[in-house]
């Protein structure tokens, strides 16, 4: 594997982000605020940091902003609302006596370049009933449907990436 | 030539490791302790319900048991482990010839960026089971297999990163050493192996229970870098 060199800036958010977010799971595991249970958590939380923070380099993530932050709160809120909406449409379909499914595979393609944004949003698609994220391959992602309503590329990229998407645009880049 | 020191070392463990419980089962003095054993059994789960937790200060009964009243079975478990990760090298180094590396198609941007995002995070959980062994459920074994499953998530998300064994090799080693030594230091201060010989704090804190804690952290990093160090092995990164 060759070796990137990164710049000084990369590394610290890297490892920033990472330490942000194991203490975050660390806090939530112990569910303690003692000085005793900090202090370790840190301990260890730090030392992971410091020897796998590299680990996050190359998932492309963006600096911290107030905007960025408000933003994924809101998507957190849009993908359970998306989730909720396919999951009634995905229910009417199995209870319906004709089973209205049409079952196939699109194409649809993301302008996000980052590698931990196309990771949301194909895991966001692969959430959402009766979308399937098969494979990430450049900028197309490739989606099995329950129910197709249309292979054109365009046509479903606004149906089924867009309503994510342009959330994702305002956070990653 | 190679084939055979293998095969003959393996022989010798597996002879050394049956004449063991051949002396604790079938001769004379392990009968005698059998029997005396069988006598008083009952009184154990008594004294260690009712004294362990002041003789230990584990709130979690179970590690008091695991590491200090059975600590020396423990230290034993985890030769065990030991021995079949060296077993398992062995094996795999008498192969002659080096397998072909075979170019493993690259796993899905998904899989491996996902990888990237948890391995830290699956460590860390594994680090909190094992940390927190006297206080509840789980322990040095099982943060240690918790820390181990984020190794195969590497291997599995990032096949193009090689697991680094020196590194398993040592963290291995270096633990492996501090539980003996641990145990040794119980023996020289108390005339006990593993006496439990620090302070212990006050129940149901992180910083309680004396040694316990601590042997807990050395076998779960000792597991973790064991069973890391059989999945390199087995994925064939290992020399």
């Amino acid at each position: 594997m060759a070796e990137t060199v990164y710049p000084f800036a990369d590394k610290l958010r890297s490892f920033l982000y990472m330490l942000g977010m194991s203490l975050l799971v660390w806090l939530a595991l112990t569910q303690s605020l003692e000085a005793q249970e900090v202090l370790v958590g840190t301990g260890a939380c730090l030392a992971l940091s410091l020897v796998l923070s590299t680990h996050y380099i190359r998932l492309g993530l963006p600096p911290l902003t107030i905007k960025r932050a408000v933003f994924f709160a809101v998507y957190l809120v849009v993908l359970l609302w998306e989730i909720m909406k396919a999951n009634l449409d995905v229910a009417y379909r199995v209870v319906h006596p004709r089973m209205p499914i049409n079952p196939g595979v699109v194409v649809i393609r993301t302008a996000l370049t980052s590698d931990i944004a196309k990771m949301i949003l194909a895991n966001s698609i692969t959430l959402t009933p009766g979308t399937f994220t098969l494979d990430v391959i450049g900028d197309k992602l490739l989606i099995h449907w329950i129910n197709v309503k249309v292979e054109e590329i365009d046509a479903a990229t606004e149906l089924i990436g867009e309503r994510f998407e342009k959330y994702l645009r305002v956070i990653f880049q | 030539m190679r084939r055979l020191i293998s095969l003959s070392l393996l022989l010798i463990v597996a002879l050394g490791i049956s004449l063991c419980f051949s002396g604790a089962y079938f001769g004379a003095e392990g009968a005698n302790r059998a029997g005396k054993l069988a006598q008083d059994r009952v009184n154990f789960g008594q004294r260690y319900n009712s004294r362990g937790l002041e003789e230990n200060g584990a709130g979690n009964i179970v590690a008091s048991v695991v590491v200090n009243y059975r600590g020396f079975d423990t230290l034993g478990e985890v030769t065990v482990l030991f021995i079949a990760a060296v077993g398992l090298a062995v094996v795999l180094s008498t192969r002659r010839e080096k397998p072909a590396r075979v170019r493993a198609e690259p796993a899905s941007l998904v899989v491996f960026t996902g990888c990237r995002f948890l391995f830290p995070l699956i460590l860390l959980l594994g680090s909190y089971i094992f940390i927190h062994g006297h206080l509840t459920p789980g322990g040095g074994f099982q943060g240690g297999a918790v820390v181990a499953s984020g190794f195969l998530l590497v291997y599995l998300g990032c096949r193009g990163k090689g697991l680094r064994s020196a590194g398993f090799t040592v963290t291995e080693s270096l633990s492996g050493l501090a539980f003996v030594v641990l145990a040794l230091v119980g023996l020289a201060v108390g005339g006990s192996l593993l006496l439990n010989f620090l302070p212990k704090g006050s129940a149901l804190t992180l910083f309680s229970g004396g040694v316990i804690p601590i042997i807990y952290v050395a076998i779960g990093l000792k597991v973790g870098s064991e069973l890391g160090s059989i999945i390199a092995n087995l994925s064939g990164e290992a020399p």
